[in-house]
């Protein structure tokens, strides 16, 4: 799927699930949650989130395929410059349970 | 055994059941997704009271449950081969408890099946009403069974032979101890406390509160032992 002139394709955990297109719009949901989390105020954690998103689509625009675990990699190293107690949430989102 | 000795054994298991995890990750991530979808402060506490409330009446449920199918098969005094088998149960719980609660990576995942879990998540995500909330929390008690069966139990065995009122009192002290963890993250998600904080200390404490669960489970077992099965035979009881 082409989104935003950028067409990359997201290999799920595993490989267990079927591959989906990069929606920034999910990976800027994400982040705002995650910085939500940790007590910030909405217009900052958009605002961290835009910039974040803006970092990570520098980075896919020249792979056709990643991993959602690279994509949360990278997401995380760059959030983790602005916020790291949000970084540190987005990182465990999956390892709470 | 006298009502204060039943009493304190009850609130032992009951507090090896706060200790376990499950419903409090479960909690932690029904609280993250509801302030991350930007709910209001109110809704988030109607959702996590829900939770908690649920986790309540499916604690009180299992217990009164797992009495009356006690006092059904045994009367008010089961054989002692069903408290040995208890104590065996607690001690092999504990230990295994010790090797095998949390998963060797970053983050408290627990030893449960990974389907599970995601499903869990999952449902801690699509959670929007009080009712749904609800749900998961009497979800979440039974998907920590494998651990609470053995604290359970015991308090069952325990609480049978209490005389008339103190029945009642044995699985009320049960129920609210057993949710003392999943209460203090309600109080301190209420307050205003970062999840992010939150969660860091659990993580941090993790192998405390792994070995301290294991511990308090094969210590009750010996004290069960002891206090049933070896003052009995002797004839102190």
């Amino acid at each position: 799927m082409e989104h935003g002139g950028l067409a990359v394709d997201i290999i799920k955990r595993n490989g267990r699930r079927p591959s989906e297109a990069f929606v920034r719009e999910k990976l800027h949901d994400s982040i705002v949650a995650a910085c939500l989390s940790t007590g910030m105020p909405v217009g900052q954690a958009e605002g961290i989130a835009k910039a974040v998103a803006e970092h990570v689509v520098g980075w896919l625009r020249s792979r056709p395929e990643v991993t959602s675990h690279d994509l949360r990699r990278i997401a995380s190293k760059h959030l983790r410059a602005h916020h790291p107690d949000a970084a540190y949430l987005y990182e465990q989102h999956r390892s709470i349970l | 055994m006298d009502i204060a000795t039943s009493l304190a054994i009850v609130t032992l298991a009951a507090l090896v059941h706060a200790s376990f995890q499950l419903s409090v990750s479960v909690l932690t991530l029904l609280s993250g997704h509801s302030i991350g979808a930007k709910r209001s402060h109110a809704r988030t506490l109607r959702l996590t009271s829900s939770f908690v409330f649920g986790a309540g009446v499916m604690t009180l449920l299992l217990l009164s449950f797992i009495s009356l199918v006690l006092l059904t098969i045994f009367g008010q005094d089961a054989p002692q081969l069903i408290w040995a088998i208890a104590c065996g149960l607690l001690i092999g719980v504990g230990i295994a408890v010790w090797f095998f609660y949390y998963r060797r990576e970053k983050g408290t995942s627990l030893w449960i099946p990974r389907s599970f879990a995601r499903h869990l998540s999952e449902r801690s995500k699509a959670t929007k009403s009080a009712a749904e909330s609800f749900s998961l929390g009497l979800t979440s008690v039974i998907s920590e069974l494998l651990f609470i069966a053995a604290p359970l139990i015991i308090s069952g065995l325990v609480i049978i032979q209490l005389p008339g009122i103190w029945l009642l009192v044995g699985i009320a002290v049960y129920t609210v101890i057993s949710l003392i963890t999943l209460f203090s993250i309600w109080v301190l998600i209420s307050s205003g406390h970062r999840l992010s904080e939150i969660q860091k200390w659990r993580e941090t404490n993790k192998h405390f509160l792994q070995f301290a669960a294991g511990g308090a489970l094969t210590v009750l077992g010996f004290f069960v032992y002891v206090c049933k099965i070896i003052a009995d035979v002797a004839g102190v009881a």
